[in-house]
């Protein structure tokens, strides 16, 4: 089975995409609750698929992001960022440090859904 | 469509339990953000943690289709973003306008708990946010960030707000430094962060990148982008860590300082190590539990004390049938039982308990709110914020707090010019502290103001005919005037809570939780209002007793001794039963009397006093007996017989009995106040 990391420090919204992944009844799930749990998981679980917020406290999405695609291990897993609408600067940069797609909340569920199908389906 | 279509009733309350966490961390990083506007010197980081709640709490918002909520959350995000990027100054309006976001987003979150967060308006909020935003700073033109040696990985994953305190630090002259790290990666966490707070003691850490580099499985790298006055050979000095490198930036001389009109940004780095700690760092290692499921589980443990004490009893009765090994056995078993349960019982109880410093801090942007809104100076010092308290009483003290406070903030603390005058400080102070005392825990609110003035008390309790003449009055009993309904008149009505309130309710409320309420004050000197309450409402151990036939249960919280006493050692004064104990007269109450009971039998001329005291107030009631000790559960009568006087609830004691226990709070105030 296709395993995605969730990486999003609020449990309400963490719980939402797992639950609208879950429905799907494809995938494994691994959550982290923040960038340094999300890099602690990387080299323990094999990802198919990252989706990361921006904000974040410690380290933000756009330095898990950077780190990501420097390495070689995990520099073609494919990478969702869900944001709220925010400084658009910062999304631009998402997508030049390799982010495949960037969603605003609030997005529907079903778009989510089918991304994930494009990407890992 | 958004997921609030489909999301169950249970990711809404998450939501909203969230949202109320969110806004109570915010509200707290606002009091540390109105106290630096003052000084101008503000940790840049206590913004941006609230641009990232405000931005967490839009998003969540959005998703579950409260629009109010989101949009109201995005404009306060726009208005935190500019400050946080310096595009707009940091001042006490824009604090008070924050503020005010703050109460209202608190508001609808609250309101949305009802289904509904469309009935206030925030228009009014809105336009108010707009017109901070028109205040532009000066800034400098383009960055030279490019020009300055940053590798570009890092300078590609910067945010626009670390971009922005990069440029702050260049702007202020600090030297910038990378600081390279490998950290294990089992402890990369805690190492990261011993090294981030030593750094953040002398400058401010920009960026943290996370990069490759290194045993992929066994380490993890970090790329610190630092920004502090320290020369090089100082900074390699204070970091004697293994695994870390320090590359300057630039040149190893301090960058030049940029020109003098762009340092107007108002937020200012500094005093990061004390306010580190005020990041909304996330709580993953507690769990949010509903108190109802608490309140279920302390039940359990009732009933198993209970049965236990069933147990026990039937135990005594086979040993005292004959001695037997089994029934030694058995009492040892049952000894085991009732210590585990001691322990279960404590377990619970702990994790109801939860410090009153989470109040305190609610009080404190009550205070900053209404002195702001009265142009009032006010101190406002906290002492034992630490002390714990079940989270019920917690939640039910709060708001008979905020009337007092609001009281002492309204009616205590005068005016500076009058304070001046008068050869006070110009500063009024309100001393809030808790303490425990034996069972109880106190809280006091004390303040430096004018105090309460006796003789206006009585005269307006003459006028609106609450009493008939003021003779014979002592303080003590004028001070219990401000108690009485109608005392407090609808010119009080609290914007805070929302709803005209008086002293009487807050007396009320209190006393529900079997707590008192008292009042000392010294006129032009200040008031002193003094709350006692028990630490916890779900279990307690209480003295049962017996009267006129009834069986009823005082909790032991409030009796300070039991006597046997004989008809003779009673006198009358005044009309009213009381006995010498100890030097000082004991004021006495009958409890047939008081319930108004009929004796099937001829009283007897022996009989028992329980003396009760809650807060300074002492008091005899007359039993006819004492049965024992026992732990109690005590359940709530329902709304139907909630008013009794008397009563604060029933108790179940395990023999298929159920039994009133004594509101003495109640009792004795009635007592205190001579209605009996």
């Amino acid at each position: 089975m296709k395993r995605i990391l969730i990486t999003e420090d609020s449990t309400t919204m963490r719980s939402l995409l797992v639950s609208t992944i879950d429905s799907m009844e494809s995938f494994d799930i691994v959550e982290a609750a923040n960038g340094f749990d999300a890099l602690r998981l990387l080299p323990r679980e094999r990802i198919d698929l990252i989706i990361t917020d921006i904000n974040m406290p410690d380290i933000n999405g756009l330095e898990l992001i950077s780190y990501i695609r420097n390495n070689p291990q995990y520099r073609e897993i494919p990478l969702f960022i869900i944001s709220t609408e925010g400084s658009e600067k910062d999304k631009e940069k998402g997508i030049a440090l390799g982010a495949n797609e960037y969603l605003v909340k609030p997005f529907k569920p079903e778009h989510l859904q089918e991304l994930i199908r494009k990407y890992i389906g | 469509m958004t997921i609030s279509n489909d999301a169950s009733g249970r990711a809404v309350k998450d939501f909203l339990a969230e949202a109320e966490e969110i806004i109570d961390q915010l509200s707290l990083d606002l009091v540390a953000l109105s106290d630096c506007a003052d000084s101008g010197d503000c940790n840049p980081e206590i913004i941006n943690s609230i641009f990232r709640g405000a931005h967490s709490l839009k998003g969540l918002a959005g998703m579950f289709g409260f629009g109010t909520i989101s949009d109201l959350a995005h404009n306060l995000e726009n208005l935190l973003d500019s400050l946080r990027l310096g595009k707009i100054p940091l001042n006490h309006s824009t604090v008070t306008v924050l503020f005010d976001s703050m109460e209202l987003l608190g508001a609808l979150v609250r309101s949305s708990g009802d289904g509904d967060d469309e009935k206030l308006d925030i228009s009014e909020v809105l336009s108010r946010i707009n017109a901070c935003m028109t205040v532009p700073v000066k800034t400098g033109g383009g960055s030279p960030l490019e020009s300055l040696g940053i590798p570009s990985g890092m300078l590609n994953a910067l945010t626009e707000y670390e971009e922005h305190r990069l440029l702050e630090n260049i702007r202020k002259g600090k030297r910038l430094y990378c600081v390279h790290a490998s950290f294990s990666l089992a402890t990369f966490d805690s190492d990261l962060g011993e090294l981030t707070d030593t750094l953040k003691n002398t400058g401010e850490v920009i960026s943290t990148l996370p990069s490759a580099g290194g045993n992929l499985d066994a380490g993890i790298d970090f790329d610190l982008l630092y920004g502090t006055d320290l020369a090089p050979s100082e900074l390699r000095g204070m970091l004697d860590h293994e695994g870390v490198e320090i590359n300057p930036l630039g040149s190893d001389q301090p960058l030049p300082l940029l020109q003098q009109e762009m340092f107007e940004s108002p937020v200012q780095p500094g005093q990061q190590g004390e306010e580190a700690g005020l990041t909304a760092k996330s709580m993953s290692r507690t769990v949010r539990v509903d108190i109802g499921k608490l309140d279920e589980l302390m039940n359990i443990v009732g009933e198993l004390v209970l049965s236990h004490s069933t147990i026990a009893g039937l135990t005594m009765k086979l040993r005292s049938e004959g001695f037997s090994p089994i029934a030694v056995d058995l009492a040892k078993a049952a000894k085991g039982l009732e210590r585990r349960l001691s322990d279960l019982q404590k377990g619970v109880m702990e994790i109801r308990m939860i410090p009153v410093g989470q109040l305190f801090d609610k009080m404190t942007r009550i205070v900053r709110k209404i002195s702001r809104e009265q142009e009032k100076k006010v101190d406002l010092r906290l002492f034992g914020a630490d002390t714990e308290l079940d989270k019920l009483i917690v939640e039910d003290i709060s708001d008979p707090l905020m009337h007092i406070i609001r009281n002492a903030v309204d009616h205590g603390i005068e005016p500076s010019e009058e304070r001046i005058r008068l050869g006070k400080n110009e500063k009024g102070t309100i001393s809030l502290s808790s303490y425990q005392k034996g069972n109880h825990v106190v809280i006091e609110v004390e303040d430096d103001g004018r105090g309460i003035d006796l003789k206006k008390v009585k005269q307006k309790a003459l006028k609106k005919g609450l009493i008939q003449s003021v003779d014979g009055l002592s303080d003590r009993e004028a001070m219990e005037i401000i108690f009485l309904p109608g005392f407090s008149t609808a010119d009080q009505i609290s914007e805070v809570s929302g709803r005209g309130v008086g002293m009487d309710v807050v007396k009320n409320n209190i006393a529900a939780l079997s707590g008192m309420v008292d009042v000392e004050s010294e006129p032009g000197k200040g008031c002193r209002v003094i709350i006692t309450l028990p630490i916890t409402l779900a279990i307690m151990k209480a003295l049962i007793i017996a009267c006129a036939g009834r069986t009823y249960a005082i909790p032991i919280t409030s009796i300070l001794e039991t006597l046997a006493v004989d008809k003779r050692d009673l006198l009358t004064i005044e009309r009213r039963e009381v006995m010498q104990l100890r030097e000082a007269t004991l004021p006495l109450v009958r409890l047939d009397a008081f319930f108004d009971l009929q004796r099937p039998q001829q009283e007897t001329d022996e009989f028992y006093v329980v003396v009760v005291g809650v807060a300074e107030k002492k008091l005899g009631l007359i039993v006819d007996n004492l049965t024992g000790q026992q732990d109690i559960v005590i359940k709530s009568l329902g709304d139907t017989l909630k008013g009794v006087r008397g009563v604060s609830g029933a108790a179940d004691l395990g023999d298929q009995r159920t039994i009133l226990v004594l509101d003495v709070g109640g009792i004795v105030g009635e007592a205190t106040r001579g209605m009996l």
